[in-house]
């Protein structure tokens, strides 16, 4: 217990530790602030393998679950825990943070301060993650979100008032509904916070259905501007393109998972009838998501822009893939279960192979804007010749977010597309017009930066092979898309056991209140 | 067979196969990193020609060849050549050795000859031949024409799952009950095709020694490429990407084959696709080799979307994406299976509405999920089949996305020869065979209509096409289109059949145009070439074998017949026997018979006007050559098996091999359901039409080869006044019947419409809504400032102002003056006893 206490507090709070750390070093010191950073993160990423060590893939319920009184007036706990709705996407934020903190080298102005945000965000990130506190959730929740906004708005480009206060509304705004689902939660439960127990009074049908279909409104759309889904999308891009590289590769790799997993953590276990209500709202949003934002991406000029788009597409699955919870509609009980399984899991893969892939996007785009200072893709062209080594693995990351087999972007996709079938034969169908889309955006953008007899833009001779830094992150991320293809059972493998779980406790919860409210007045208050 | 005898052969078939389709892999990352790395880690080698890549590549594919023989004839010693039940069949398999000697002995011979010219850049593919002759001279050879034709075949039913082997190599992923693995499914059919693309690979591999050693410098010039200066594009050479993604398209072409699910095809099917993409964009400099590859990519995408969906109703009706399960422990069935009862007939419900099929287990018996049997509506069985299809269909370049595998030409021509049209573009047509189970007669129908379609397409095309290599890109198109035929109208045995010869001729094809582009000094157009075999005469001859084959000619009444006329004429004669039980779908006949003809006026047309006449372009032929030994032996090597591969025709020892893997219900034909009025011919059927049909090909071919001896040959006839005579028609053909430009305006632009569309969404609506709420947020604030400014705060200041000025009247009253402030005291303390007084009740 106290084990697994200190191991996840400090997977949380070592970033926090070596933020304060940085100060002790002089302000001058840029290369050993870096260091001292990344040796941090380094850590920290090694602290989540050591999770993973202590992870069963077999146990059904939460695991090492941390419980201390923080405010017990108002029962508020530090409560902790993992399981296999966590423990992928954990591994993911050390993975990308410490790749990202790899790419940080590119930032000369505030050093210092710029290391101690970032640090300071991937606290917020973990805790999101690993807290099981609906109140301590919501704190990790805002404390990630004010590093982000200071990190766009600072080192940003030329527009970054403007990205650093849409994305801080648009989050904001999420968060707000969240509160107020949240205090839902709290007085019609008995002033409960704490989540599993939240998730087990809506498996017995403790919430009123009309409670579950509103709160489970205000989370999805709090979780939708996150993911980001149509129509909430917009801050996105404009995001992206202001921010610095590493923060994009962050916000592409981890922050928009945060919506995927509030989703399978927060709105679905704590409204079962809410979220099957409104699962068509979701396959519907997710499947257009999907197609709009090929198309979208397909019209971008900007690299980066593109990419954003790109990143809407493929959460799109997500949405897809959680979605499909279809039931009978005279019984209730659950059809097709094993596809609705199938979905989610491969939804929360495709999460992790979105990391990858959008995070090593970002940076392929980062180092060529590093270089020449521009992302208009007409403007590139005959890299192949020119940096060889970048080609081959910005071919091969490119080829991983088109979703290639062997790489990681493809049992996400095809995964959930196939599940779809079950649910709606139509969904399924235009969800799988999307491989079109993404292979013409993508290959469009192959051609028109990476091939061609000669560079069209500005600063031609700025345009030197990677250094070793850059190459070695570039190879570790092209060697995670590899495993994740070739292998994809190593993760779906934490997954599966929890996910079975998830979808039966759903599944009751639904059909407790299925046969209308009268039986709801006799399960409420324990 | 035991269960032992399967577990051990197929685990030594398992290890042999894996280790032939895993060692291109392998081949892969060493001259992938190895041609990076050798450059950067010793630059005092910058210039130094080495081959070593295309060593290894030829080394892997050649040892894959090698293995791959090897487990045929393990496979075949285990099961008595298919037929592990019984021996009547035991015959067949004793010719078979025969023919697979005559395929590959002889090339070996014809490689000894000329070894000792060779350098060693053929050492490879010589051990190969020499190592396959002799693994192949250790097999018994008997008596080879003891059987009749088609005796053994035409009155039993074939059970395909007897000699066939499935494992698995590990688990992709689980979902319940549900899993889909990485696995492998042996056969008859797997193994043709792992000797076939093997072998052609190693004559490619070898030849692509030779073709690209122009890539083995650092300064290339390419004079198709100009910069912005006006110079000519300068790069280094890269032969050994070109190795790499040749090694890298064998494994995933042989992952193709070995696969054991449908979704490990799929998987590979794109795996082959990206390589593809990859060699046709070779040139990546050239706007139109990165333009042709995306295309390529893009539309064999849109089949894919199709096979998607296929897919998604196999996986949510089936459960399962395994091809069969042929253990004799029994075990869960497969998709086959499932579908079809051991006799091959599938259990339609017609009363049942919509009408529905029921499942079965492996032994028969309905398979039961529950508390019900399972089905899958009838409906949704085409549409998984027309959604499969559709994805061959991508693949094999079938109307309506024919219009990729033209431009794929873009790529080095050995490429041609090897992804675009002998093995990947085959790869439809073997998928079409490989499911054929699973398709019911309303699917083979469109199958069948759809190859005829584009048989004709491609053959009219290239009637007028001038490039050598775009001539035999729409002569693949319109083979590929007769083997959709043949499978369409029910002949599993001619399609196939008619793949493995097709991959042999047309590879040849390929490889002699290539060998003639090299000897030009890339010069494509044939209008420049002309008179060539005087120069170039091992070419002029196995490109002549190569059109004799692929025209389907032979000498009637003897048994000298080309590979091409064996299985031509089985297309021909069972799209006979189709159309003469189904009299309304005629033109399934007559399209291919004036087609053959077609194929042979234009085959001929093109070895005419190469190498026959007076040289059109002087400088062209001045300067052309013959290519090297390294170049010319796979040639010869090549045109052995183009010639008699398919020795002894659909008796012959290779579709005896073949037809073992024939589904069940296909030898006795299948008759016409209440719903769909179409009867597919039996065995029986198909081989009263063989003489008819034959000769009318004959006819056909031989007609098509004196007209085009005429027009190009002796040139009595002038093609131009004909063209002159029919401009529309000729325009319309050179345009390629205005597919690329309907394309353009029916999907492209309306995509990149829809594209603009969407980004202008986001900006003027989303976008504007979020600043515009922004904006009204400001506003308010505005409002609430000034209400704040001029209300709230003026009270308070008013407030203020008033005690403010209160204050400054009492401060008069602040004095300092003694006196005055006691009479204040005094007068307070009078008012006070007043207000007491009058206020106290009384």
């Amino acid at each position: 217990m106290n084990d697994h206490a200190a191991l996840l507090s400090a997977t949380i709070f070592l970033p926090t530790i070596g933020a304060f750390a940085l100060l002790v070093l002089d302000r001058k010191a840029h290369e050993a602030m870096r260091m001292t950073a990344l040796g941090f993160t380094i850590a920290t990423f090694a602290c989540t393998l050591g999770v993973l060590q202590n992870f069963s893939s077999a146990a059904t319920a939460m695991q090492m679950n941390v419980e201390l009184p923080w405010i017990p007036n108002w029962n508020i706990y530090y409560r902790l825990g993992v399981d296999g709705i966590s423990m992928p996407l954990i591994l993911l934020t050390g993975l990308v943070c410490m790749l990202a903190m790899m790419a940080s080298w590119s930032i000369k102005e505030h050093v210092r301060g710029y290391l101690m945000l970032f640090l300071l965000l991937e606290t917020g990130m973990m805790g999101v993650f690993i807290s099981l506190d609906f109140f301590l959730f919501y704190v990790f929740w805002e404390v990630m979100l004010l590093p982000m906004y200071f990190l766009i708005g600072v080192w940003g480009g030329p527009r970054k008032e403007y990205a650093a206060i849409k994305f801080f509304l648009y989050t904001l705004v999420g968060s707000v509904l969240m509160l107020i689902a949240m205090l839902m939660f709290y007085f019609n439960s008995g002033r409960e916070f704490d989540l599993i127990k939240l998730s087990q009074f809506a498996e017995a049908g403790g919430f009123s259905q009309e409670l579950q279909i509103s709160a489970f409104i205000l989370l999805f759309i709090g979780f939708a501007i996150k993911l980001p889904a149509f129509p909430f999308h917009t801050w996105l891009p404009d995001a992206h393109v202001e921010a610095p590289t590493p923060i994009s590769m962050i916000l592409a790799g981890v922050l928009l998972k945060m919506g995927g997993y509030g989703i399978l953590r927060i709105a679905m276990p704590l409204c079962p009838y809410g979220a099957q209500f409104a699962a068509w709202a979701m396959v519907g949003i997710g499947v257009f998501s999907i197609i709009y934002g090929a198309f979208a991406a397909m019209a971008q000029t900007d690299f980066k822009r593109l990419v954003a788009y790109s990143s809407v597409s493929h959460m799109g699955y997500v949405l897809l893939g959680i979605g499909i919870w279809k039931v009978d509609e005279h019984t209730g009980g659950g059809l097709n279960s094993e596809y609705w399984q199938m979905g989610i899991n491969a939804a929360m893969f495709q999460m992790l192979a979105h990391g990858v892939s959008s995070a090593g996007m970002f940076f392929m785009v980062g180092v060529l804007y590093d270089r020449v200072h521009h992302r208009d893709v007409n403007k590139f062209g005959g890299l192949t010749q020119i940096m060889p080594l970048y080609s081959g693995l910005a071919a091969i990351i490119c080829c991983a977010g088109l979703g290639l087999p062997r790489l990681s972007g493809f049992s996400g996709e095809v995964g959930t597309v196939l599940s779809a079938w079950s649910f709606s034969p139509t969904m399924a169908i235009i969800s799988a017009a999307g491989v079109i889309l993404t292979a013409g955006y993508i290959l469009w953008t192959i051609q028109r930066v990476l091939f061609g007899p000669e560079y069209k833009g500005p600063h031609p001779e700025a345009l030197i092979p990677m250094n070793g830094r850059e190459t070695l992150v570039a190879v570790i991320l092209c060697v995670f898309a590899f495993v994740l293809g070739v292998y994809p059972y190593a993760m779906l493998n934490l997954m599966e056991t929890t996910t079975v779980q998830l979808t039966q406790s759903l599944q009751n919860g639904y059909e407790a209140l299925q046969g209308g409210a009268a039986q709801v007045g006799l399960l409420l208050r324990p | 067979m035991t269960l032992d005898q399967y577990l051990s052969t197929g685990n030594t078939l398992k290890w042999l196969l894996g280790a032939a389709w895993l060692l291109p892999l392998v081949g892969f990352m060493i001259e992938i990193l190895g041609g990076y790395w050798g450059k950067r880690i010793d630059p005092a080698s910058n210039g130094r020609k080495t081959r070593a890549a295309g060593y290894i590549a030829v080394g892997c594919i050649g040892t894959g060849c090698i293995l791959s023989t090897i487990a045929l004839f393990t496979w075949g010693n285990a099961t008595h050549w298919g037929h592990p039940g019984g021996d009547e069949h035991s015959v067949a398999l004793a010719s078979h050795a025969d023919a697979e000697d005559a395929g590959h002995a002889d090339p070996a011979a014809a490689d000894h000859e000329h070894a000792a010219d060779d350098a060693a850049e053929t050492a490879h593919a010589h051990d190969t031949e020499a190592d396959e002759a002799a693994a192949i001279a250790t097999t018994p050879v008997d008596d080879l024409h003891t059987i009749e034709h088609g005796e053994g075949h035409e009155h039993h039913a074939n059970d395909p799952y007897a000699a066939a082997f499935y494992g698995s190599f590990y688990r992709l992923m689980t979902f319940g009950s549900l899993y889909i693995d990485i696995d492998y499914y042996i056969d008859g059919l797997t193994l043709v095709m792992f000797v076939m693309v093997t072998f052609i690979a190693t004559c490619i591999h070898v030849f692509a020694l030779g073709y690209m050693s122009e890539e083995l410098t650092e300064d290339y010039e390419d004079h198709q490429v100009h910069l912005s200066g006006g110079r000519h594009f300068h790069r280094p050479g890269r032969f050994y990407q070109f190795f790499a993604y040749f090694s890298l398209f064998s494994f995933s072409m042989l992952g193709l084959v070995i696969a054991g699910n449908i979704f490990m095809v799929f998987i590979f099917w794109e795996l082959v696709g990206i390589c593809s993409y990859l060699l046709i964009g070779f040139y990546t400099e050239r706007k139109s080799a990165s333009t042709a590859a995306n295309k390529a990519f893009i539309m064999n995408r849109v089949g894919d979307f199709g096979f998607l969906i296929g897919l998604m109703v196999l996986w949510t009706y089936f459960g399962t994406f395994q091809f069969a399960n042929p253990s004799p422990s029994g075990g869960s069935p497969g998709l086959f299976q499932m579908l079809r009862a051991p006799d091959g007939s599938i259990a339609v419900d017609d009363a049942a509405d919509p009408r529905d099929v029921t499942l079965h287990n492996v032994d028969g018996t309905s398979l039961v999920r529950g508390e019900n049997s399972k089905t899958i509506p009838y409906m949704l069985l085409i549409v998984a089949g027309l959604g499969v299809f559709a994805g061959c269909i991508g693949k094999s370049a079938q109307f309506p996305l024919q219009t990729w595998l033209p431009d794929a030409m873009e790529g080095p021509t050995p490429v041609s020869a090897l992804v675009h049209s002998a093995t990947m573009v085959a790869a439809g047509v073997y998928l079409a065979g490989r499911f054929y189970p699973m398709f019911v007669p309303e699917v083979l129908l469109t199958i069948a209509y759809i190859g005829c379609i584009t048989l004709f397409i491609g053959a009219t095309i290239a009637l007028v096409a001038t490039d050598i290599k775009r001539v035999l890109a729409y002569s693949t198109i319109s083979q590929l289109g007769y083997m959709m035929l043949a499978l369409g109208v029910g002949g599993w045995i001619a399609g196939l059949f008619h793949l493995i010869t097709h991959a042999f001729f047309k590879s040849l094809l390929f490889l002699c145009s290539g060998s003639v582009i090299h000897g030009c000094h890339h010069e494509q157009e044939m209008t420049k070439m002309g008179g060539l075999r005087t120069k170039m005469p091992f070419t002029a001859a196995t490109m002549l074998i190569g059109c004799i084959a692929i025209s389907g000619l032979a000498i009637p009444g003897t048994f000298i017949a080309f590979s091409g006329y064996h299985s031509k004429d089985a297309i021909l004669a069972t799209s006979l026997a189709f159309v003469s039980t189904n009299s309304g779908h005629i033109l399934l006949f007559v399209v291919p018979l004036i087609t053959a003809g077609l194929t042979a006026f234009y085959m001929f047309r093109l070895w005419f006007m190469t190498f026959a006449g007076q040289p059109r372009d002087q400088h062209v032929h001045e300067h052309a050559h013959e290519s090297p030994w390294v170049m010319v032996a796979p040639l010869l090597v090549l045109s052995v098996p183009a010639m008699f591969v398919a020795f002894g025709g659909e008796a012959g020892p290779l579709a005896s091999l073949m037809l073992t893997s024939e589904p069940a219900h296909l030898a006795a034909g299948v008759d016409s359901t209440a719903v769909m009025d179409v009867t597919h011919p039996g065995h029986e059927t198909i081989h009263g039409y063989h003489n008819t049909a034959g000769m009318l090909a004959l006819l056909a071919a031989a007609s098509g080869v004196v007209l085009s001896y005429f027009f190009y040959g002796r040139k009595v006839v002038d093609p131009n006044a004909i063209r002159e005579q029919v401009p529309g028609v000729y325009g319309f053909l050179v345009e390629k019947w205005q597919f690329d430009r309907l394309y353009e305006v029916l999907w492209v632009q309306p995509v990149h419409m829809v594209a603009r569309g969407c980004q202008w969404f986001d900006k003027h609506v989303l976008d504007c809504f979020a600043d515009g709420m922004a904006k009204v947020s400001v506003r308010i604030a505005g409002l609430d400032r000034q209400f704040d400014e001029a209300f709230v705060d003026g009270f308070v200041n008013w407030l203020a102002r008033v005690t403010h000025g209160t204050g400054a009247v009492l401060k008069n009253v602040q004095t300092g003056n003694l006196r005055q402030y006691v009479m204040f005291i005094a007068l307070g303390l009078v008012g006070l006893f007043g207000l007491f007084l009058a206020l106290i009740p009384k």
